[in-house]
């Protein structure tokens, strides 16, 4: 650490944060030394168009170490012509699709990454174009053509296995069930999946250039509208980073609500969730029984905030509504929630044929898990003991009394079984929360926003880590906005849980990660 | 389990109510009653529904599933969701239509018999909504396929979605 602080050409310090400008023959050793000698997992990784500032372009590597609540990234500076800089790839797997997103969306190239293609873009995107440069603009033809997607610019192929007996089963975009669109191309002998690829970014709505456009304040109705099942986390995450752009410190009624509404959130899903897994073994009964207390907890979310969503609450400075003041409501439905929903675990848990089938299911490897830097519940029940927190705790999270339960087996039972713990240590801390009031307004006038300054914001969504990094620009609008979903670091994982499982358990496999299309496809 | 089905059994069946804060007004409620009528009038009590994902945050996904949970039960009114768009009447399309899924809901649609009819659901659908004006996304439905009823919200709670299927309902059976 120290070496790597010597050699460093600018150190800057905001907050938790601190970012460690290296040289690039550096770059990549100084990444490792942090990686393997001090465990630090690979949390965000982004490229930053900031030729307005000084004419280079940058890359932000940002790490944390376990035990340490400091967010640690190294800045690497590119300048034109040479836009190359050393893939880390090679040495920590996790940043594979970063690199290559890198590689996409500005146009600088990870040399020694061992996947040529694309990530973002598909077949018909114009070759050369890349939207997070400042200066980028489409002509309307490109669009078109884009969007026709018969045109093939830059020719991606699929993975391909061959052998005897090997046949390809393509699924997707569009699927039978009410689900998001992505395309999986499976790699099957008889009933048993050889290989998966996953062909994602089918809802890419361009979020993170449009945040650009749209500014700071208005940006937190997108943030809540990047996955619609952790709207709250996600625009939770925004508003940290916004706030601590500006020097802003909310109330703690404010901390205190966003806590609340960040466990409710939790617990809906997690309930609907597992509820979800009975659909994919055929357990209708189960099915029901989640759905319905599932929607007994929107409804709640619709009474308290107006959306059952729990849109339209978090704004910059505080919460724009004061949710305490249903205090009974919430703790009488949760009353409910807690019979029924101990209930249905015992039926589920009761039948045989449904545990049976999600026992030795879908195994996600520890050793896995960390090299591809997976997330959230599928990271703690494959042993990672990983939650945001504990490890960077923030809001109430370090008054609150809770535990990071973790499973080692890794697969889908461990799963829904993580679920099911942390369904119920949220409904201890929402009633925890409930007991004590707390002090100042909800909001806190906003400030103005300093030039060229950078903050990231994060927090625990149902699904894993979510993080925001953004950085404004001469004037106080934003140069940069990274959003990084917790689907996105957990996707790569699922070809690996499925390999060696049969094609009917593939949903099944599907629904215990959970993850968001949305989100990950930005 | 044993004991449970034995007790639902015996048990009177009660249809669960709609929700209290039904936010739709009372117009649109006493539609929502008609809507079985008006189901078995044109469809002959068949109303088989294709949800295409076209961009969506996944929040008017999550609305249509709740269609189906016991609380709406939306089967009862002779309506379903089905897996492929070629035993559909009807496309239920969400999101803003990304760029990357226009060829696929065109697909989608002329995979769809005719009759056919296309539901724009939510607010990304009908025009863009946040998104509007992202390069990414083409800003709504309309600018894809043929749009022939659309249901506002961001998200549609799942009775709002059931309301717009009746103007939706409606509508043909003016024709």
């Amino acid at each position: 650490m120290e070496s790597i602080l010597q050699k460093a050409i600018g150190i800057k310090e905001h907050l938790n944060e601190l970012y460690i400008e290296v040289e690039k023959d550096s770059f990549k050793d100084d990444c490792l030394a942090l990686h393997r000698e001090k465990g630090a997992m690979l949390r965000v990784m982004l490229g930053a168009d900031e030729r307005e500032l000084d004419g280079s372009f940058r890359i932000y590597t940002a790490f944390s170490m376990p035990g340490v609540d400091r967010l640690l990234t190294v800045v690497l500076s590119l300048r034109e012509p040479d836009l190359s800089f050393p893939s880390l790839t090679p040495y920590i797997p996790a940043a594979h699709w970063y690199e290559r997103e890198i590689r996409d969306m500005l146009g600088l190239i990870p040399e020694g990454h061992p996947d040529p293609r694309r990530l973002v873009f598909h077949e018909s995107f114009p070759a050369g174009s890349h939207p997070l440069r400042r200066d980028w603009s489409a002509s309307a033809t490109d669009l078109k053509e884009w969007g026709e997607g018969t045109a093939i610019k830059v020719p991606q192929r699929f993975m391909e296995v061959e052998g005897e007996g090997i046949y390809e089963i393509p699924v997707g975009p569009v699927h039978a069930g009410i689900i998001e669109p992505g395309h999986f191309r499976f790699s099957a002998v008889g009933e048993t999946i050889f290989f998966l690829e996953p062909r994602l970014f089918y809802t890419h709505k361009g979020t993170e250039k449009h945040f650009e456009r749209i500014g700071f304040i208005e940006g937190v109705k997108l943030a809540e509208r990047v996955s619609g099942t952790s709207s709250f986390s996600h625009s939770a995450a925004y508003c940290m980073a916004v706030e601590r752009i500006m020097g802003l410190e909310i109330t703690e009624s404010a901390k205190a609500a966003r806590t609340l509404l960040l466990e409710l959130e939790r617990l809906y899903n997690h309930v609907g969730d597992i509820g979800n897994m009975c659909a994919g073994t055929g357990l209708a009964v189960g099915y029901a029984r989640g759905a319905t207390i599932k929607e007994n907890l929107m409804q709640l979310n619709e009474r308290i905030t107006g959306s059952r969503y729990l849109r339209g609450v978090n704004v910059i400075g505080g919460t724009g509504k004061d949710v305490f003041r249903h205090r009974d409501d919430i703790l009488s439905t949760l009353d409910s929630v807690t019979r029924q929903y101990k209930g249905m675990m015992k039926l589920l848990l009761g039948t045989v044929s449904h545990v049976e089938r999600l026992e030795n299911t879908g195994i996600l490897s520890k050793d896995i898990a960390v090299k591809l830097g997976v997330t959230g519940v599928a990271a703690r029940a494959s042993g990672v003991n990983d939650d945001l927190r504990k490890a960077h705790p923030h809001l109430l999270y370090d008054k609150l009394l809770f535990e990071s339960h973790t499973m080692s087996k890794g697969d889908v039972l461990a799963r829904m079984m993580i679920r099911a713990e942390e369904a119920e240590c949220s409904l201890s801390m929402i009633n925890a929360l409930l007991e004590s009031n707390y002090k100042g307004d909800l909001t806190v006038g906003t400030k103005e926003i300093p030039a060229y300054t950078a903050a990231f914001g994060y927090t625990e969504t149902p699904r894993g880590a979510v993080f925001y990094w953004m950085k404004s620009d001469k004037v106080g609008k934003p140069l940069r906005v990274k959003m990084r979903s917790p689907s996105y670091c957990n996707w790569p994982a699922v070809p690996f849980a499925v390999h060696g499982n049969i094609v009917p358990d593939f949903p099944l496999c599907n629904k215990s990660f959970n993850l968001s299309y949305s989100g990950c496809d930005m | 389990m044993l004991k449970e089905i034995f007790r639902n059994m015996f048990r009177r069946k009660v249809a669960i109510p709609f929700p209290e804060g039904f936010r739709i007004s009372p117009e649109e409620a006493t539609e929502v009653m008609d809507l079985q009528e008006r189901a078995d009038a044109v469809f002959g009590r068949s109303l088989r529904i294709r949800q295409v994902d076209a961009g969506s945050c996944n929040a008017c996904e999550w609305e249509c599933t709740a269609l189906t949970n016991p609380v709406y039960d939306i089967q009862r009114f002779g309506i379903d969701f089905v897996a492929s768009p070629r035993h559909a009447d009807a496309l239920l399309v969400s999101g803003p239509v990304s760029r990357q899924m226009e060829l696929a809901l065109r697909k989608t649609y002329l995979a769809t018999p005719e009759p056919r009819f296309v539901i724009a659901c939510g607010d990304c659908a009908i025009d863009g909504g946040v998104y509007k004006g992202s390069y990414a996304v083409t800003g709504g439905v309309t600018q894809v396929i043929p749009v022939d009823c659309v249901i506002p919200g961001c998200p549609p709670s799942p009775t709002a979605i059931i309301a717009g299927l009746a103007r939706l309902l409606e509508k043909l059976a003016q024709r």
